[in-house]
């Protein structure tokens, strides 16, 4: 029994460093002209802590990987675990998310916004209307944009938009935070800083991230590791860890290093057709 | 000052082309260039209105109780309608292609069989007037209902909304722009709807007081009745939109947020 318990007990302290276990899984949907293949055999473990990007072709089955890693999207076959469990529905305190179009109400303002998620839980939670304000201007200020929070989306520019929008995917502290080409609708200064910001944000979070991506600089600027995933049905053909020291800079981009492992990837991405 | 002299503003020019019309109105049939029977001069229609005051604050009653209850058929019912047509994919597969085509019947044509099963008292023009409202309300609204970004609901679920906090936080604020525009559609045309069935066939009401006035040739008791119909949709469509500024406070750009806290969006979702 003793050993049982031992066994159990070192189980749930590996666990705790998995942050996102996914094995097997594989999806099939059911389209117009019959079943589609979309994911196959995707097996991948991200530690807590760790910055993952996924990088592949368009229509892969990236976007639809995140959604099954949200619980917003129902599995085929496979197994997904969130910190050790199972993630059959949305979770916001388990698992945030932060979608391409900032998705920002545009009713609410930016505080009001980044307080949505916290103002769901009600009456559920013991937590005051102050408290909630509080840690939503808390996170207004973390993502740098104390003084705007009560400019409407409408008001604010692409970059800002997306700040509210990782303020709000991060106002109820989830260990793992997944983004789905959160920078993708912005211009390239921008998402460069953007991409310098959100290293900034994550360094002072400590969350678990999963980002998807199209642009390689971008993938290997921000991740620890980089897994590269072919054409439909999505596999994932390459991991590429990326032994860039912290914290990144702009500089480190034009070293040699920077440039070959992003040769490595754009080889593995230009193989699938 | 002097830029303003060259290049007026809008609304200057606007409240200047309502002076014109209204000296206009005015100055045409007094110096005789169009008789008084085709436009009595409105110093005649407005001195019309004072004199019989009752007779036509009487049937401006009469012609409002009618249009409210014509638009609560038309914009009550048209937006629901709507939202379940145009927000169900499977009925609005079914249903949109039937009420797209009924839109083009010319509905006026139902108002004999509607005096027929109502009478000629205000129940026969509610119910043309809600009908001939209620189809385009209810397009409006389901085509409305449909651009809602789905991206929205995505976001709301990520971030553990319920099913009724989807509906009531998300859904409502993001079609009352649609809604709003429905109403302010819906009572326009419901406005049209009573005051043709009453020119048509009536005993009262604003509609009534044209039709009776014109057989008798009596053209200021007709144009004293136009100029209140005038009065009453112009006021109808600014009081709309003002209710609409106030509650839709996001589309509208450039606003202090300060006016009006997002919050009455949500809570008050018309």
């Amino acid at each position: 029994m003793q050993h049982v318990a031992n066994l159990a007990r070192r189980e749930e302290a590996r666990q705790e460093q998995v942050a996102i276990e996914v094995a097997n899984l594989s999806h099939v949907y059911a389209g117009a002209q019959g079943a589609v293949p979309a994911l196959e055999d995707i097996s991948m473990r991200v530690g807590a802590g760790r910055f993952v990007v996924i990088v592949g072709p368009s229509g892969c089955g990236k976007t639809s990987l995140l959604m099954m890693l949200a619980g917003l999207r129902s599995q085929g076959q496979g197994t997904i675990l969130c910190h050790g469990r199972p993630i059959p529905d949305p979770d916001p305190q388990r698992v945030g998310v932060i979608f391409q179009e900032a998705s920002l109400y545009p009713w609410l303002t930016a505080l009001d916004n980044i307080e949505f998620p916290l103002s769901l839980r009600g009456a559920r939670d013991r937590e005051t209307r102050e408290e909630r304000r509080e840690r939503a201007e808390a996170m207004l200020k973390l993502v740098g944009l104390e003084g705007f929070g009560e400019r409407y989306p409408h008001e604010l520019s692409g970059g800002m938009k997306q700040r509210v929008s990782i303020a709000r995917g991060l106002v109820q502290d989830p260990p793992v935070l997944l983004m789905d080409e959160p920078f993708a609708a912005l211009d390239e200064q921008t998402r460069m800083t953007m991409g310098h910001e959100l290293l900034r944000i994550w360094s002072t979070t400590s969350k678990t991230v999963v980002f998807i991506t199209h642009s390689l600089t971008e993938a290997v600027y921000l991740a620890d590791e980089v897994l590269v995933m072919s054409a439909r049905p999505g596999r994932i053909i390459d991991r590429i860890p990326v032994a860039l020291p912290r914290p990144r800079s702009y500089e480190m981009m034009a070293t040699d290093v920077f440039g070959q492992l992003r040769e490595r990837i754009w080889q593995q991405i230009r193989k699938t057709p | 000052m002097r830029r303003s002299l060259t290049l007026p503003a809008p609304a200057t020019v606007r409240r200047g082309m309502l002076v014109a019309v209204l000296l206009l109105w005015e100055l045409v049939p007094r110096t005789g260039l169009l008789p008084e029977l085709f436009l009595p001069a409105l110093s005649s229609t407005l001195a019309v209105l004072y004199e019989d005051w009752r007779i036509y604050s009487a049937a401006l009653l009469v012609t409002l109780y009618e249009v409210a209850l014509a638009m609560v058929i038309a914009c009550g019912g048209g937006i629901v309608a709507g939202a379940v047509v145009g927000g169900i994919a499977r009925l609005r597969d079914l249903l949109l292609p039937v009420f797209s085509s009924l839109y083009a019947v010319p509905i006026v044509i139902l108002y004999p069989v509607f005096t027929a099963w109502f009478g000629v008292g205000p129940e026969s023009k509610i119910a043309f007037a809600g009908i001939y409202a209620f189809f385009p309300v209810m397009l409006s609204t389901a085509a409305g209902i449909r651009t809602i970004d789905p991206q929205f609901i995505v976001a709301a679920r990520s971030m553990g909304a319920t099913l009724t906090q989807q509906v009531t936080r998300v859904i409502i604020p993001a079609s009352l722009p649609t809604v709003f525009a429905g109403l302010r559609l819906g009572g326009a045309l419901a406005i049209i709807g009573v005051v043709v069935s009453e020119m048509l066939t009536a005993a009262a009401g604003i509609g009534y007081l044209v039709t009776l006035n014109r057989t008798i040739l009596d053209s200021p008791r007709v144009f004293a009745a136009l100029l209140m119909i005038l009065i009453l949709s112009v006021a109808y469509y600014m009081l709309a939109r003002a209710i609409e500024r106030r509650m839709v406070v996001w589309q509208s750009a450039g606003r202090s947020p300060k006016a009006a806290r997002p919050e009455n969006a949500v809570v008050v979702p018309a």
